[in-house]
């Protein structure tokens, strides 16, 4: 066993350096990851796929019956196609409604004191309820019918 | 939960909870499966018992094939009726799971004597698959979090509306069972993971198995298992139970795999599955390197990794490359490399860019397809990461790979379903459980909670959650008051309500149509049913001759085979490209090019989809780019996509449209006679309603084709092609003629325009016609 890995070292000479781990590079703490995966997840709801892709304009506009061209935020009724900046609105209200949910969540940890379990709670609902009825509205403005029929 | 606080209590009391429990659980599963199922059903009560779509067409007509001439003969099925003249080999060219699954219940009934007709075993497959898919969910999740998490994961599966938009009644297809089989196989693998026993790795290998014969999608399998291996082992929780199961796992999955006819040797030559085997030798790799470690002093064992390793790595890659480059591991495959550089397909391969369902995701399709549950996925994979273990960083590179890949394509939104159910599931049971609970039972479900999600044989764990501090849970205080408890879990449940409502409007509005039977609904409501496609279809099939080649865009081979039973030149299995762009060529170019091509393929018929009539906007014309993308592709000499622009780059059909498109194949079929039609009287004749335009091109006729059938709306045009003593016959002078022809002079001269009948009776003015009066 011991000479067979010292066989190298008849041939090669011991080069004399140290490698040292890099400080930085440790396994990241959970928060991190989650922030990453968060990130990550709010660029592809956004359909950033999409934008590199078919590269539509960030807002869209028409022209309306005085000859005036307005800005349109959202590409209405067409289901496979979007404006950058309505992606991006939608993606961040999916991910404030997740992490309203997650702020919820916060109120199990038994340190914090009463009042702040109650803020908490409010924030986190808040959350959710915006994000829930904002994109409600967008769709509505995606798509005329939704759920009337 | 209740599981874990029934420990607490005694023998009796332990009996009665489990008891009221598993039946909960059991009635709450039979529930899903229902409602999962009923709500797939729209398209059955609507129209009727109908194959849907494409795909389906040709997966319903190979079940037909195999229950009528037995499986072996299916797998030797060389079907000449596609592909003309090239054939196809279908028993090696379709993933037969979809087959033998429903072959084998359609054999299983008739043993029975419960006589049903394969179609409708085809028809409610993707129904009842639903159930069972649900079923393997709560399981999954059950393994990875708690049986109430297990439950909600179920529920949101049998109705979320990303999974029925592949399985409704009628999407015979092979997605509705494969996405059952890839739940059960990870819930095989997370419990062969969690027990290191063989029996479970077994288990899931033979699941893998039945995935493979079932969808293409096992790829995903073979990558994220040993992704999750390979990160295991970064995070350095290698152990024993990894090493058991994963090596367990993929000698057998591969062997099995290698079963399929259509896989054959793919698992050990392609580039898509050399991730599982280097995750396997590095296992096999990181097992000795422990085993030395025992053995060595710390010194000898780290020259030992340094040197073993890097020359290891290197014999590798170097096999690798020298394998591929000799040619025994075939490199990526297009539709891989479209997965990861994703403007590859747009560039080179415009038959995969083509298809709708390949285009990358918007945000409304995540919304439509997911509702409240796209919020909820975060706080599930934040759960998850918070309470990390061995199971659970799988399902959070499965989440992760699945919403990148869900971002790519739109058709992936189906493998992302899943992953985002079980961690809805999760947040929504981790919600409830703060708010729902009472008071007086808190503490016992905290410390029962501790248990259950923490397994008992955690030694290699160095992450794990850190046990709460005895007196924390002591003086843990009533937190907020219960009004806002209730009001809290009152709106958590209205946010459930609304995702029903939304399911069962999506389903019924945007998922449930079969697309071979339209319907409009008129002002005050009333249906319209548009059959055109059968009519076109049951015309062929009556009217031409049994060998008749028909030709068409290859999105409706599949439906002419199986309808019209005719011989088709391409369809939906788009294996070979150069035969698609040379069909593409015959409808791009104009009628004397595409009569040589006709011709040169035993072309006898051409049927095209016209959808100016009805304003229905899936038709060939609003395709035909695609079709000169892909000619192009193959023939940019002849056929240019410039050329069927105008010089602003538009595309139009109108009188400005550039003359290429005005006279090409595809056009005139389209509108041939088109500019006589007036539709109402406020448009002028020749309106295109998909279009909304006037055609530019009104008056022409067609010199080497003929119309042969034209459905009641228009929406399917079939044209003969004419043999070629039917145009071109030369015209013989009088003299030479061996019939001859009567001597008739006509009387028509310009100034008298009437004509003359021959053998006129003459009538004399005043006179009776004796015989008639007698």
């Amino acid at each position: 066993m011991e000479q067979f890995f010292t066989i190298p070292y008849c041939v090669l000479e011991v080069p004399n350096i140290k490698i040292k781990k890099p400080s930085w590079l440790h396994q990241p703490s959970s928060t991190t990851v989650f922030a990453i995966v968060l990130l990550s997840y709010f660029l592809v709801t956004g359909g950033i796929i999409y934008d590199v892709i078919v590269e539509p304009p960030s807002v869209g506009s028409t022209t309306d019956e005085h000859g005036h061209s307005r800005p349109v935020a959202f590409m209405p009724y067409r289901v496979n196609g979007q404006y950058i900046m309505e992606g991006l609105a939608s993606s961040f209200l999916f991910s404030m409604g997740g992490l309203g949910f997650i702020v919820l969540d916060h109120i199990h940890s038994p340190l914090t004191p009463k009042l702040n379990r109650l803020l908490i709670t409010a924030v986190g609902f808040i959350c959710v309820l915006i994000s829930f009825f904002t994109t409600w509205i967008f769709m509505r403005m995606k798509l005329p019918g939704y759920l009337q029929s | 939960m209740s599981q874990t606080y029934t420990k607490k209590s005694s023998i009796s009391k332990l009996n009665s909870k489990a008891g009221i429990s598993s039946l909960l659980i059991f009635v709450i599963l039979l529930l899903a499966w229902i409602a999962g199922f009923s709500s797939r059903l729209f398209a059955v009560i609507r129209f009727e018992s109908i194959i849907h779509e494409f795909d389906p067409w040709f997966n319903y007509r190979a079940t037909a094939y195999m229950v009528k001439h037995g499986f072996y003969n299916f797998l030797n099925w060389f079907d000449e009726r596609a592909w003309y003249p090239l054939g196809r080999i279908v028993g090696g060219t379709v993933y037969p799971g979809l087959m033998i699954t429903s072959g084998s219940i359609h054999y299983l009934l008739h043993l029975l004597h419960i006589n049903v007709h394969i179609r409708d075993i085809c028809v409610f497959l993707a129904p009842v698959f639903s159930g069972l898919t649900s079923i393997s969910t709560y399981y999954l999740t059950k393994e990875l979090w708690s049986k109430g998490a297990g439950l909600f994961a179920a529920c949101f599966i049998a109705i979320v509306p990303g999974y029925i938009s592949r399985s409704v009644a009628g999407s015979y297809d092979n997605e509705g069972i494969a996405i059952f089989a890839l739940q059960f196989t990870y819930f095989l693998w997370i419990k062969s993971v969690k027990t290191g026993s063989v029996f479970w790795a077994v288990a899931s290998a033979l699941s893998y198995f039945y995935m493979v014969s079932a969808w293409g999608g096992y790829v995903f399998i073979i990558n994220l298992i040993p992704l999750h291996v390979f990160v295991l082992l970064l995070m350095g929780r290698f152990s024993n139970r990894l090493f058991t199961s994963y090596t367990t796992f993929y000698i057998l999955g591969l062997i099995m795999s290698m079963q399929i006819p259509f896989v054959g040797f793919q698992p050990i030559r392609t580039s898509e599955h050399m991730a599982a085997s280097g995750v396997f030798a590095l296992m096999f790799a990181v097992a000795t390197l422990k085993y030395l470690q025992s053995m060595m002093s710390k010194s000898e064992f780290k020259s030992l990794v340094i040197y073993g390793g890097l020359i290891a790595a290197g014999i590798v890659f170097g096999t690798v490359v020298l394998l591929t480059y000799a040619g025994f591991i075939a490199p990526w495959s297009g539709r891989f490399y479209s997965l990861w550089d994703t403007g590859y397909a747009k560039i080179h391969i415009p038959i995969i860019a083509s298809v709708s369902e390949h285009q990358p995701t918007t945000w409304f399709a995540f919304f439509f397809d997911l509702h409240v549950l796209v919020a909820t996925f975060p706080a599930g994979l934040w759960y998850c990461i918070k309470n990390i273990n061995d199971e659970r960083v799988f399902v959070v590179l499965y989440a992760l790979s699945a919403v990148y890949f869900a971002g790519v394509m739109v058709r992936l939104m189906l493998t992302l379903t899943p992953v985002v159910c079980i961690l809805s599931g999760i947040a929504f049971s981790g919600l409830l459980e703060l708010f729902l609970r009472d008071d007086e039972i808190a503490k016992p479900e905290e410390s029962g909670d501790e248990e259950h999600t923490t397994p008992k044989n955690r030694k290699y764990d160095k992450v794990g959650r850190v046990p709460k501090m005895k007196h924390e849970l002591n003086k843990e205080p009533d937190g907020i008051g219960p009004n806002i408890r209730t009001i809290i879990s009152v709106v958590i449940l209205l946010l459930l309500m609304l995702f029903a409502v939304h399911c069962t409007w999506v389903t019924s509005n945007a998922y449930s149509s079969p697309s071979i039977v339209l319907a409009s609904y008129s002002g005050d409501g009333t249906r319209q049913i548009l059959d055109d496609f059968r009519e076109a279809y049951f015309w062929l099939s009556q009217n031409t001759a049994d060998e008749a080649r028909v030709m068409s865009w290859w999105d409706y081979g599949y439906q002419i085979a199986g309808m019209a039973n005719r011989t088709t030149l391409v369809d939906n299995n788009t294996w070979n490209n150069s035969h698609i762009a040379l069909v593409g060529k015959a409808m791009s170019s104009n009628e004397s090019a595409a009569y040589t091509i006709m011709t040169a393929l035993d072309v006898d018929y051409v049927l095209v989809i016209f959808g100016g009539v009805i304003g229905y906007s899936g038709d060939d014309i609003n395709k035909f780019l695609w079709m000169v993308r892909i000619a192009e592709g193959e023939h940019p000499k002849d056929i240019k996509e410039s050329n069927y622009f105008t010089e602003q780059g538009e595309f139009r059909i109108d009188g400005e449209g550039s003359p290429t498109l005005l006279n090409c194949l595809m056009y005139k079929l389209s509108y041939y006679r088109f500019g006589e039609l007036k539709l109402d009287y406020r448009t002028p004749a020749g309106y295109d309603r998909t279009r909304n335009a006037v055609i530019g091109n009104k008056d022409f006729q067609l010199t080497y084709l003929e119309e042969a059938y034209t459905t009641e709306h228009w929406l399917v045009r079939i044209y003969r092609v004419k043999k070629p003593d039917e145009f071109n016959r030369p015209r013989i002078p009088v003299a030479n003629r061996l019939v001859k022809s009567p001597n008739f002079v006509s009387k028509k001269s310009t100034k008298r325009k009437r004509g003359t009948l021959k053998n006129k009776p003459v009538i004399v003015k005043g006179k009776r016609l004796s015989s008639k009066q007698s």
